[in-house]
């Protein structure tokens, strides 16, 4: 993946293959450079490798579907607009990944995991002493 | 062979003492290597032991894949052979296989969805792990492993914390992923899947990985109080927020704290003393012995169970 993300610059790019997620982060970063809502043939000529019309029709699609770009009806085609940048986007396909994995807290190691009922009231009498005066406590150690 | 083919199955309950108690009386780097060498060791001996009780068991059935001699009269002699223990063995082996591949197929596919979640934004520079700021309200903070790993933090969970928390909170994902935090958590998974007896291992090893990058975060910040702010704040933020419902429903009403409770009081404490073993004569130092010895006569029956089984085979096979 890593390698991927410099490719542009060595020149190859019809040759490699590239992930859905990449591609869908192209297309946004596409439309974001838009002066205004575009069409999917414009899309097309200023996206880089050559893609197929209907390839990108089905990335504005999914895009879509996600709520990343809205469309709005001109004569017999769509045009399409960013509704939020690549950070918005990956934010969006995370959480359907979190809301999806019921248990990915078994694999990602997650910062907290879930409160007992009494953790509540404890964690805030421990966050009372951690915040008190930080003199005092070098004092007494 | 006979009776002590089956202790191996058993004998992670000698290890129940140990990870109730190196909580408290270890480091939990040492404590997080210490059960995850036990867990992997005795669920190792587990398949070993299931997979020769299922072959030796089933080899009377006909139609077994088995050579004949198998169910010569000297093996039988020699080896327990109940053919119900022997299949219901097989199965076990089968349920095992099966849940270990669904672990790990879980495992993947969760990290390769995040991964593909996060592609198209920039990555980290060489060696410092990137750090990618999704825009949700939701409060939550991953650690995604891989080469290079990735840190995933929302907005919503740096909102709620103060300029220092956040350095903390960071570098506690980072120790996660510096020190492959991932590959204890599988390893004891799995063992859990094989021996149901080895849970309470995996719990005790999850919560000591936790504390371990917490030591490491307060190390960084140079404060063990910020990190204590952040565990605890951060903790509170994602219970604020609608979490799934059912986690808090399902936890039993006991007055034992939870685990963040117990890490945040731990950061409030003293260090932890940098010893990978307990002094010999504490509770927690007899629990290491107790766990070791298990460890060790776990290895020998599995080891004298695959012994005896090859010297019978090759005294019935015609070499």
């Amino acid at each position: 993946m890593a390698d991927e993300r410099h490719a542009p610059a060595s020149g190859d790019a019809p040759a490699r293959r590239r992930g859905q997620g990449e591609l869908e982060a192209q297309v946004l970063a596409v439309l974001q450079q838009a002066p205004g809502p575009a069409s999917a043939g414009w899309v097309q000529e200023r996206l880089e490798g050559d893609l197929a019309y209907t390839t990108v029709m089905t990335i504005l699609s999914r895009l879509h579907a996600k709520n990343a770009v809205s469309r709005s009806r001109s004569g017999r085609s769509y045009l399409w607009q960013a509704s939020s940048d690549a950070a918005g986007l990956a934010a969006l396909r995370m959480r359907r990944m979190l809301d999806g994995e019921a248990d990915r807290d078994a694999v990602l190691a997650s910062f907290v995991t879930a409160l007992l009922p009494h953790d509540e009231e404890l964690l805030r009498a421990l966050l009372d002493a951690a915040s008190a005066d930080p003199a005092a406590a070098d004092r007494e150690s | 062979m006979g009776f002590f083919v089956f202790l191996p199955l058993i004998l992670p309950l000698t290890a129940v003492p140990i990870a109730r108690l190196t909580e408290q009386h270890l480091h939990p780097r040492g404590a997080a290597r210490l059960m995850t060498v036990i867990s992997a060791v005795m669920a190792v001996c587990s398949v070993l032991c299931l997979g020769l009780i299922g072959v030796v068991g089933t080899a009377q059935i006909p139609g077994n894949p088995l050579p004949d001699s198998w169910s010569d009269p000297v093996v039988r002699h020699a080896l327990p052979y109940h053919e119900t223990v022997g299949t219901a063995a097989m199965w076990l082996l089968v349920l095992v296989a099966f849940t270990c591949c669904r672990t790990v197929v879980r495992h993947l596919r969760v990290r390769s969805r995040a991964r593909r979640a996060l592609a198209g934004l920039p990555e980290g520079s060489a060696g410092e792990e990137g750090l990618a700021v999704l825009p949700d309200r939701n409060p939550y903070a991953y650690a995604l492993p891989g080469s290079p790993g990735r840190v995933v933090v929302s907005t919503g969970m740096l909102d709620g914390l103060a300029e220092d928390e956040r350095e903390a909170l960071l570098a506690h994902e980072r120790a996660h992923l510096r020190h492959r935090h991932h590959r204890y958590l599988l390893t004891t998974q799995l063992a859990a899947c094989v021996n149901p007896f080895l849970r309470p291992l995996q719990a005790a090893v999850a919560f000591s990985a936790e504390r371990w990058a917490d030591e490491e975060s307060a190390q960084a910040v140079g404060d063990r109080r910020i990190t204590a702010r952040a565990v605890a704040r951060a903790a509170l933020v994602s219970h604020a927020a609608p979490a799934p419902g059912f986690a808090a429903f399902a936890a039993p009403a006991a007055a034992q704290p939870g685990p963040v409770p117990r890490r945040v009081a731990a950061l409030l404490g003293p260090v932890p003393t940098a010893r990978n073993w307990p002094p010999a004569k504490t509770p927690a130092g007899l629990a290491a012995m107790v766990a070791a010895a298990g460890t060790a006569a776990s290895a020998l029956c599995a080891l004298n169970a695959a012994v005896a089984l090859l010297v019978v085979l090759k005294a019935v096979t015609p070499l």
